[in-house]
């Protein structure tokens, strides 16, 4: 009797989205911008590391300015290949959580369609200043849409002040305690969010992702 | 052991094993199953995986599985087979009950949040005549008809995200239990967690891959020794085959009845 006759369906992996969703408004420039380059080059080799959350984590980069732009659309470690990105002018967060929450919404549907399960989408909002340049509605609106998001569990939205960001300003935009880097600590951030998307990846909790603990930064 | 040939009865070879994460982070294997004869021909087997994300999970995975095969089986052993749909959810409703009972307390005695203990539950009833089945959150039951059809009775329920898995022990546990009676002559019954699902069943349909129950269905019917076939089922679950598929506990309950 043999069991190495048994075949296996063949199933599209389940997807684990998360977009970076990055502040590159002037305040950014210089020795900031480049941590945050070389961050995004970490985060790939790290998940590239891992054989199942190569193949489930796929990663979008939505930079925000005056301007909103996809840099990256979603893809897996493996064809995500980071932009050099720069930093200019005001800093429009509400446009670019939107945009963020829009680009999942869009992802989902398309999993959906394909018959492909997925994780709960992640946004991973970094940035180094308030919000700045935009009306103060379309701050408590993009506000609000997070909060309802993350109530029907459709989002994780995690926020990362670098220094000089105006935390209370962030306690407004995301339900969750916005994190505090400590110092330039992107590279350690990014090996931190490697290793949760992993975990995600991997197992199946309830309602909360088991994080590891911060040592880049400060709740 | 040796099984006698002509012996005519139940024959169960299951297996549960730590997935290959868990062993990364030194977590135990959070799975469990559990299995029982309740008199001629009548089997009571369960499948339990506790939450990853919990502290006591596999304290909760075995302590459901094992109180509600247990008190499934006494009530047949006590009165007899259900006659009616209704009596027969209400057989296996109990047994989820009692379940969520035990954890009750148990979360009680240790004084530590529900949630800790947080565990799915997949419970089949199968006799010579028809197969119950109960699960709440991930897994699936099938079974077998004696032409080797093989046939999900229930499976993954879809949620909005994947890590959106409803437990015995959720709010709303018990009363989104999937609940399937099928009627007919079961040859042989798999149970197994959600470790296995993506490899069992063709998602999000979540039919029976036949190829994938087929080999094992013929591994259980023509099983004469016992050890021999968990150990062979243990390595074909430890295989790189498998692992390279899945890193979590599985769990896979073989039944095959002879005819």
């Amino acid at each position: 009797m043999s069991l190495e006759t048994i075949e296996f369906a063949e199933n599209p992996e389940p997807r684990c989205p998360c977009v970076l969703l990055l502040d590159t408004s002037g305040s950014m420039s210089g020795e900031r911008i480049a941590a945050l380059n070389a961050g995004l080059l970490t985060f790939r080799d790290d998940l590239l590391q891992d054989n199942l959350a190569s193949k489930r984590v796929e990663v979008a980069i939505v930079a925000f300015d005056t301007t909103v732009r996809v840099e990256h659309e979603f893809a897996t470690a493996e064809n995500f290949h980071p932009p050099i990105l720069t930093a200019q002018e005001f800093t429009h967060t509400a446009s670019g959580i939107n945009k963020a929450l829009d680009l999942l919404q869009e992802r989902k549907r398309l999993y959906k369609d394909n018959g492909i399960s997925y994780y709960r989408p992640w946004v991973f909002l970094i940035t180094d200043g308030a919000p700045c340049g935009e009306d103060a509605y379309v701050l408590t609106q993009a506000a609000q849409r997070v909060k309802e998001e993350e109530t029907n569990k459709r989002v994780a939205f995690f926020a990362v002040g670098v220094e000089g960001a105006d935390i209370q300003a962030l306690q407004g935009l995301s339900v969750r305690s916005p994190i505090k880097l400590k110092g330039l600590n992107f590279r350690e951030m990014f090996v931190w969010l490697s290793a949760s998307m992993q975990r995600v990846s991997h197992s199946k909790p309830d309602e909360m992702v088991p994080l590891a603990p911060v040592g880049w930064g400060a709740v | 052991m040796l099984i006698n040939e002509v012996f005519d009865q139940w024959l169960v070879v299951a297996v549960s094993l730590e997935g290959t994460s868990h062993q990364k982070r030194n977590s135990p294997c959070q799975d469990a199953h559990y299995w029982q004869l309740a008199g001629d021909r009548i089997l009571v087997a369960g499948v339990a995986d506790g939450a990853g994300s919990v502290t006591l999970s596999e304290v909760g995975s075995l302590l459901a599985v094992q109180t509600a095969v247990k008190g499934i089986a006494s009530k047949i052993v006590e009165s007899s087979l259900p006659d009616s749909d209704e009596a027969w959810s209400a057989l296996l409703t109990s047994g989820l009950n009692d379940a969520l009972l035990a954890i009750k307390t148990e979360a009680e005695v240790r004084q530590v949040n529900l949630r800790e203990l947080s565990t799915t539950l997949l419970i089949a009833v199968a006799t010579p005549n028809i197969v119950a089945t109960i699960q709440i959150g991930d897994g699936a039951i099938v079974i077998a008809d004696k032409n080797g059809v093989a046939k999900a009775l229930t499976t993954p329920p879809i949620e909005e995200s994947l890590d959106l898995v409803t437990f015995l022990t959720s709010a709303n546990g018990i009363d989104s239990a999937q609940i399937c009676l099928w009627e007919g002559k079961p040859a042989q019954l798999a149970m197994f967690s959600d470790g296995l699902q993506m490899l069992a069943l063709q998602m999000p349909q979540g039919t029976a891959h036949a190829p994938f129950f087929a080999p094992l269905f013929r591994f259980v019917s023509e099983t004469k020794d016992l050890d021999l076939a968990h150990q062979e089922l243990t390595e074909f679950l430890r295989s790189p085959r498998v692992c390279d598929r899945t890193d979590d506990d599985l769990t896979l309950l073989l039944a095959s009845l002879a005819s």
